[in-house]
């Protein structure tokens, strides 16, 4: 129970408490995008190093999509709000 | 035309009961399954603003009977059967604020007490429950161990957990397991 992460709804809890969705960055194109765009969007994923915004959920505890923004690289936590706030859904 | 009949089995009916652990009378831990009353879920409708108003007029009147779960979730517990002429009044307060559904048959509750409660809970929740921080009326849905519950302290050294039907039993075990150090008494239902 090293890593906690503060949910804005129930304060700091084990990362053993969520479940991560990955990149809050990216957004779903158009239906009539095209074959390139979708298979961007479902398959590829950059691998930054060092801050990234993830979407988390917080299935054992308040079950709130929340934006967690992270370092890959130390595993410190910058912020956690719930994704409704920011007005970008998961 | 009822083809079979339901066989209404208590979720603990079947669960370890008795003294475990050594026997330190003034720090013994009990450990109690709770009537399988009612057990209302309530989701706040989108856009309705506060609620908290509306959810605390369908509790029961006794203390700790609605549990904040998260934004705009609850549960109202009790133990008393709420027949569907009770669950269409209690559905008309809210009204049309928001949800409600009994999950009485999906969920169950167990109290546990004792003087170092805190410690017992503590080696399956990282939930901060010292009594400053986590005062009677105070809910957490939060994993213990690997089971999902939701802990309400009920007093200074009593605690409610909500879990749900399945899991009850395994908790059960866990909790007994968890409180050997102390000594337990387990009451499942009798
Ligand atoms: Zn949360």
């Amino acid at each position: 129970m090293a890593s906690l992460i503060a949910c804005p709804h129930c304060g700091p809890r084990p990362k053993e408490e969520f479940t991560v969705r990955g990149d809050a960055g990216i957004t779903r194109p158009e239906p009539d995008a095209g074959a390139d765009a979708w298979h961007a969007y479902v398959y590829l994923r950059d691998n930054p190093r060092g801050r990234h915004r993830e979407h988390w959920h917080h299935t054992s505890g308040c079950r709130r999509w929340l934006i967690v923004e992270r370092d890959t690289v130390t595993h410190a936590i910058y912020s956690a709000v719930d994704a409704a706030a920011t007005g970008e859904t998961a | 035309m009822v083809d079979f009949v339901l066989l209404h089995r208590a979720a603990l009916a079947g669960a370890r009961s008795g003294a475990f652990g050594t026997s330190m009378p003034e720090k013994r831990i009990t450990l109690e399954a709770l009537p399988e009353g009612h057990v209302l879920q309530v989701l706040a409708g989108r856009a309705t603003g506060d609620v908290t108003a509306l959810v605390a007029s369908l509790g029961d009147g006794k203390a700790q009977s609605v549990r904040p779960v998260g934004p705009g979730q609850w549960f109202v517990v009790g133990d008393a059967v709420l027949s569907t002429v009770d669950m269409a009044e209690r559905k008309a307060r809210l009204s049309g604020q928001g949800s409600m559904a009994d999950q009485a048959h999906g969920r169950v509750r167990i109290a546990i007490s004792g003087t170092d409660v805190e410690a017992v809970l503590a080696k399956g929740t990282a939930v901060d429950l010292n009594l400053c921080e986590f005062p009677a009326g105070r809910s957490a849905m939060t994993l213990i161990g690997h089971i999902s519950a939701l802990i309400t302290r009920t007093g200074e050294h009593a605690f409610e957990i909500l879990v749900l039907r399945g899991f009850a039993e395994s908790l059960w075990d866990e909790l007994i397991e968890m409180s050997l150090e102390f000594g337990v008494d387990a009451r499942p239902p009798v």
